[in-house]
């Protein structure tokens, strides 16, 4: 990143060169405290950080890889290699996990094509372009094959006979989610950036459902979805629906999850990119509307290149709290009707509340797994980029 | 270089050392000193349940009376009812030990007993006069506090399924209550679609939880029970006593799941998602001709503040089957006289005690006399003077147990109960609770796993259409055996026949 | 042109009427449907069980008779203490731990854009190595001050002998991208070790557990936020702050900072409504003394079902301090930033 090592080697030569010549002994500490800012700034943060996640992370690898036991006068936790791993993926609770494959309908094929024409073009172009080493190479192979087998467990698992597990689910979810948050977001920004009336009052009722507790977000909209005794009752007995009930259907039931999470999280896009457009800068945006552009051109070339950082960012935040999904579908149907809604994390927080921890903790390590390397793919491909530019 | 380490590790050691003044004022407890007029004096106990109003609420309520009487103080903390289970064990097998004693759902008890965590009551009890122990109806005692013969909870609440029905409704229609699985669908299809509250809007012949991850696993073997156990409690109704192999893959929970499937036609709409809190308040508003639930239907009916159904309701011994298993062939054969002992009028009932009623267990780590002190406030709780009246009360949550509580009608009207819906209430409890085919939970160690992980997910994904009968059975079934084996079959099979009471 | 006031910045391009009626309609259907679940727990907690049982009623007075059943038991009858003591434990959790999150990240933030880190990764390797170790010896019952001493010496050694051997090293980039992985662990795989860790520390049930907890939870999050900020401040003022003779500290504390409080606003919100709202840590993490409120709401779901009424209560008390917070510090996020000014 040019901008900081620029600022860094112009800070230094200005900050050393500039000190005052009082005392040899308070220069010389000066200097020191001076030379320890870049630590001073950044320590205590990666500390408190690394003391409360390290052990943490390899308590619940080994998990992961052992069973817990009660036994006579304790528990005992026996190593068991990869089997909760295999039992995912390949034993038991694979039609849980992935899904049930079916044959893919012709949309599904041509997304999975889609998906894989683009990467192996991508990777053709990379290597083609004669700067690859090694390392990056495999790396990107690799993406190549993990994305393209997401693309093609969303293929088989939607199709007609399939059906998704909760991996799929987990994925509808995210990203789903977040597109329709985004965009939400992103247009309520604009408009109470505008010069409205009450656009104060608008600002703070749009933040308040981030406010609420998440269990009690869920519950509050447990009561919503009820069409039996919920508020839109008469709407949905007017629609002649009264004999059908939404989260009874695995669709329906996965809509509300969906539409509950959009309520919950619009604030959270909301406020940032708020944020982001008052902090832009106006100048460059008036000096186009005098040379004529019209407002369209302007929100492309000028207001979206200046919060794109901020927004990949938030993007990328919220794609980690996503994938973390799980009072919602606890709440509003407890992962049913079957296993339609369940989350991996709901997944693996019904293994844990039965003290299948090893179970439990796979699956927590198969989500770390995945969002690791959809983000670092997220940040290689699409950050990195928005942010240099 | 070396400076950003020291400073490092400088940091990190005031991290830790900002926990020891805190750490030295938690392991110094309370101790005072006192003079030994009362027994307990000095002593707290440190008591966890969830949050009530329910079981928390009397043992709040009779703390205060425990302590004049005693000196003991009772503090009771409570947690969110779904988290109870976990923040016990971590609890006690991280060796916290921050609490004293649980008041718990005995179905857990296993997976504290083996590990050794729960304090073994027998002798207590045994020289304990006031309790009444013989008072304590013989399932609850013999069962549902013991575990491989000896008595390791205090009862303070009984807990089984029933069947609730509108009295009104099928005395108009001439209807007797159900007594088979076969009567109950009838009922159900009479009643389904009419207006049962007079708003016009129509109603549905029978509401049972189904929602994943609630109750409906309980309620599938209140309906499998009637055909799988016909010879008594120590029969078992979940695995094979000699094998361990799973009671699934039979021609009972085949018609037991087909019941099951059907009473969802004749339930409202979003019936698979429905909680016993919601098929609750759907009866008591009036919209059920029948219902299946433990025994709070039955108080909260009578309350104005929840119920439109003020002596409208009945309540029966859970329906039962003409025809039960035979193990052998896992076959269906028709009750005789031989293999359905307690068969009444030729139908075999096995009323189910799900969850087995909340009891008091203590922490085998706490010191003696906080042990001795936490036993006696449950004695004292369990005591039918302090019982009786408890049992009565709806916010209470207990149900009862004892059987003086039955045969004392009049509290029950005190307590606001029409003496006719005593007398049904009271009933329907009595001949299941003398039921002695009564069917135990399951409770093995890691019974969770058999129930709400495998059992519940197969039964609503069956009941979701997302698999087949067929499927179902063999899921529950291989999913059992495979917990059994990597638990151990020699020690599950232990613990379930430890469970039952048969000894070798 | 030239802006009189750079606190009344906004977009400089005036609506036609047509494009203000399409804007407010789209704000009011959007606080309708923010609004209308708010109203919903509103009129429920005015409810009797049999209200809300037997099907949707919207107006007291007109549809049901309202009562105050459920604010009784709540805040002065059964449940009084409980809610007290779980307010009084989330009020002072909640904004202690929010805002040292706000500082030690904003700090953290502020040294990532405009400093460069190498950290080698064989001296990391060490250390993780050496805490593991050390954090591992405590759990398993060592006495803490000879596993932190034994520790020390072990990490000495292993710097002179191991990691010299290795150069490669760390960029910017890969430590906030470190920071943010501490986020992709669900709750439910770090609870039970964090419990541990707090059990062996003796800090459970003590609000210092939640503050240090949700500390490093958070942290991630407003160094990410604050980063971006950062970036999109100009360096110049800093190097004509920095060639005047001011320390790097008072350039951050009197120069960057006031500039980012847009950004500030915005992420101590979040943090705070994290910390606020947190359940399972809370769960496990507190006994009688620390329990906080989301705990309480949670706890409605019992063995009758959910409370809705008591519910309804909770959360509105619940929110009323927030959204309080929100209408303070509203105006500082509109404030906006003075990047443009400076520019100019």
């Amino acid at each position: 990143m040019t901008t900081e090592r620029v600022s860094r080697s112009a800070l230094t030569e200005v900050g050393i060169g500039t000190e005052a010549p009082t005392s040899v002994v308070l220069r010389h500490v000066g200097t020191r405290v001076e030379r320890m800012a870049g630590n001073v700034f950044i320590l205590p943060a990666v500390l408190v950080v690394l003391f409360l996640s390290i052990f943490p992370l390899f308590l619940s690898l080994s998990l992961s890889l052992s069973r817990l036991k009660f036994v006579k006068g304790g528990f005992e936790i026996k190593f068991v290699g990869l089997a909760n791993y295999h039992k995912l993926l390949f034993g038991s609770e694979q039609n849980h996990f992935l899904g049930v494959l079916g044959s893919p309908s012709l949309l599904g094929w041509l997304f999975f094509l889609g998906v894989m024409a683009f990467l192996i073009w991508r990777l053709v172009r990379y290597i083609r372009a004669g700067s690859s080493s090694v390392v990056s190479l495999v790396g990107r192979v690799l993406t190549v094959v993990l994305l393209g087998s997401i693309a093609w467990l969303l293929a088989h698992t939607l199709s007609p006979e399939g059906r998704p597990g909760t991996v799929v689910v987990t994925l509808l979810y995210v990203f789903i989610g977040i597109a329709v948050q985004y965009a939400l977001g992103l247009l309520l920004a604009m408009l109470t950036t505008q010069r409205l009336p009450a656009r104060r009052f608008f600002r703070v009722v749009f933040l308040l459902p981030m406010m609420i507790t998440p269990v009690g977000i869920a519950y509050t909209f447990r009561m919503m979805t009820d069409t039996d005794k919920g508020p839109f009752q008469p709407i949905w007995q007017a629609l002649g629906l009264g004999l059908y009930s939404w989260v009874n259907d695995p669709w329906g039931a996965r809509t509300a999850v969906i539409i509950s999470d959009i309520w919950q999280w619009t604030p959270f896009m909301y406020i940032v990119l708020l944020a982001a457009l008052e902090g832009q800068s106006v100048e460059l945006m008036e000096a186009a509307l005098v040379d004529g552009a019209n407002r369209w051109q302007v929100f492309w070339h000028i207001t979206l290149p200046q919060i794109l950082p901020v927004s990949t960012t938030l993007i990328l935040i919220r794609m980690i709290e996503a994938f973390k999904i799980v009072d919602l579908p606890n709440v509003l149907t407890n992962g049913g009707p079957g296993t339609a809604t369940e989350s991996m994390t709901l997944h693996a927080f019904i293994a844990w509340r039965t003290l299948d921890l090893g179970g439990s903790a796979a699956i927590a390590y198969m989500l770390l797994f995945l969002v690791t390397f959809l983000s670092m793919s997220y940040v290689n491909i699409l950050r990195r980029r928005v942010v240099e530019v | 270089m070396k400076v950003r380490w020291f400073v490092i590790f400088v940091l990190l050691t005031v991290l830790v050392t900002l926990g020891a003044p805190v750490a030295t004022v938690v392991a110094s407890g309370p101790e005072k000193t006192a003079p030994q007029e009362k027994p307990f004096e000095g002593v707290e106990v440190n008591v966890l349940t969830f949050t009530g109003p329910q079981i928390a609420e009397p043992l709040q309520r009779r703390g205060p009376d425990f302590t004049k009487l005693t000196g003991a103080k009772i503090n009771v903390i409570v947690v969110p009812f779904s988290d109870l289970y976990q923040k016990i064990l971590t609890d006690m097998a991280t060796g916290t030990n921050s609490f004293d004693a649980f008041v718990f759902a005995p179905q857990w008890m296993v997976d504290y007993i083996i590990p050794g965590y729960l304090e073994d009551l027998t002798e207590r009890v045994q020289n304990d006069k006031d309790i009444q122990w013989d008072d304590i109806a013989p399932f609850f005692r013999d069962f549902s506090a013991t575990y491989a013969g000896r008595i390791y909870t205090i009862p303070l609440d009984g807990d089984f399924h029933m069947v609730y029905y509108r009295k009104d409704l099928l005395e108009k229609e001439g209807m007797k209550p159900p007594a088979t699985w076969d009567d109950y669908l009838a009922i159900a299809k009479a009643f389904h679609g009419k207006d049962l509250n007079g708003d016009g809007d129509p109603d549905y012949g029978s509401c049972i939880s189904k929602k994943r991850g609630a109750q409906a696993y309980w309620f599938i073997f209140s309906v499998a029970g009637g055909f799988i156990q016909s010879l008594g409690t120590s029969q078992g109704a979940f695995f094979d006593t000699d094998t361990m192999k799973p009671l699934v893959d039979n021609e009972a929970f085949a018609a037991a799941l087909d019941i099951y499937n059907e009473t969802t036609k004749y339930g409202p709409p979003d019936e698979l998602n429905l909680d016993v809190g919601d098929t609750r308040s759907l009866f008591t508003s009036g919209r059920c001709a029948l219902s299946m639930d433990w025994g709070d239907i039955g108080t909260l009916a009578i309350d104005p503040q929840t119920s439109v159904v003020q002596d409208k309701v009945g309540s029966v011994i859970l329906p039962g089957s003409t025809k039960v298993l035979d193990r052998k062939t896992g076959k269906l054969v028709p009750c005789d006289e031989k293999i359905c002992p307690y068969a009444v009028d030729g139908v075999n009932h096995a009323p189910y005690a799900a969850y087995g009623g909340w009891s008091g267990g203590i922490n085998a780590a706490a010191e003696p006399k906080v042990k001795d002190a936490a036993y006696a406030f449950f004695s004292y709780m369990a005591q039918p003077a302090q019982a009786n009246v408890d049992v009565t009360i709806g916010k209470t949550g207990f149900n009862p147990y004892r059987i003086s509580q039955f045969l004392n009608r009049e509290l029950w009207v005190k307590a606001g109960m029409s003496p006719k819906a005593a007398s049904d209430y009271l009933g329907a409890i009595e001949d299941s609770l003398n039921s002695p085919n009564m069917v135990l939970d399951l409770r093995i160690p890691q019974s969770q796993r058999y129930q709400q992980v495998v059992l519940d997910q197969a039964v609503s994904q069956f009941l979701s259409g997302e698999i087949t009968k067929e499927q179902c059975m063999k899921q529950i079934y291989d999913g059992w055996e495979e917990i059994t084996e990597e638990l151990g079959r020699e020690q599950q099979l232990e613990a379930y026949r430890g469970t039952l009471g048969i000894t070798k | 042109m030239v802006i009189p006031n750079p606190f009344r910045r906004r977009s400089p391009v005036a609506l036609s009427p047509l494009e203000m009626a399409i804007s407010y309609l789209i704000l009011i259907i959007w606080t309708g449907v923010v609004i209308f679940p708010l109203y919903w727990l509103l009129v429920t907690s005015f409810k009797l069980p049999i209200d809300v049982n037997m099907g949707p009623f919207y107006l007291p007075f007109i549809d049901f008779q309202p009562s105050l059943h459920a604010w009784d038991y709540i805040l002065v009858g059964d449940l009084a203490n409980d809610t007290r003591r779980n307010y009084f434990n989330t009020v002072v959790v909640a904004p202690t731990s929010a805002s040292l999150a706000l500082l030690l990240g904003t700090a953290a933030a502020y040294g990532l854009t405009r400093f460069e880190y190498r950290p080698r990764l064989g001296l990391i390797l060490c250390f993780l190595g050496t805490l593991v170790i050390v954090v591992a010896a405590i759990t398993l019952g060592a006495p803490w001050q000879v596993a932190i001493l034994a520790g020390i010496a072990l990490f000495v050694i292993l710097v002179q002998t191991v990691a010299r051997r290795f150069q490669r090293s760390l960029k910017n980039s890969d430590i906030a991208f470190w920071l943010i992985s501490q986020r992709m662990l669900p709750p439910v795989a770090v609870v039970i070790p964090i419990y541990v860790l707090f059990q062996r520390l003796g800090l459970l049930d003590t609000h210092l557990a939640l503050i240090i907890t949700y500390l490093a939870v958070n942290l991630p999050i407003v160094v990410w936020l604050m980063r971006d900020y950062f970036q999109s401040i100009p360096l110049e003022l800093e190097e004509c702050a920095a060639i005047d003779g001011a320390s790097r500290y008072r350039i951050f504390w009197s120069i960057v900072l006031p500039l980012a409080v847009p950004g500030l606003v915005a992420t101590f919100l979040f943090v705070l409504v994290f910390a606020w709202n947190e359940y399972l840590l809370a769960l496990f993490l507190s006994g009688a003394k620390s329990q906080t409120l989301p705990l309480t709401v949670a706890a409605q779901n019992a063995t009758r079902g959910p409370q809705w009424w008591y519910m309804s209560v909770l959360i509105l008390i619940m929110i009323v301090p927030v959204i309080a917070i929100a209408v303070a510090l509203e105006r500082y996020i509109a404030r906006g930033l003075l990047v443009g000014a400076i520019k100019g």
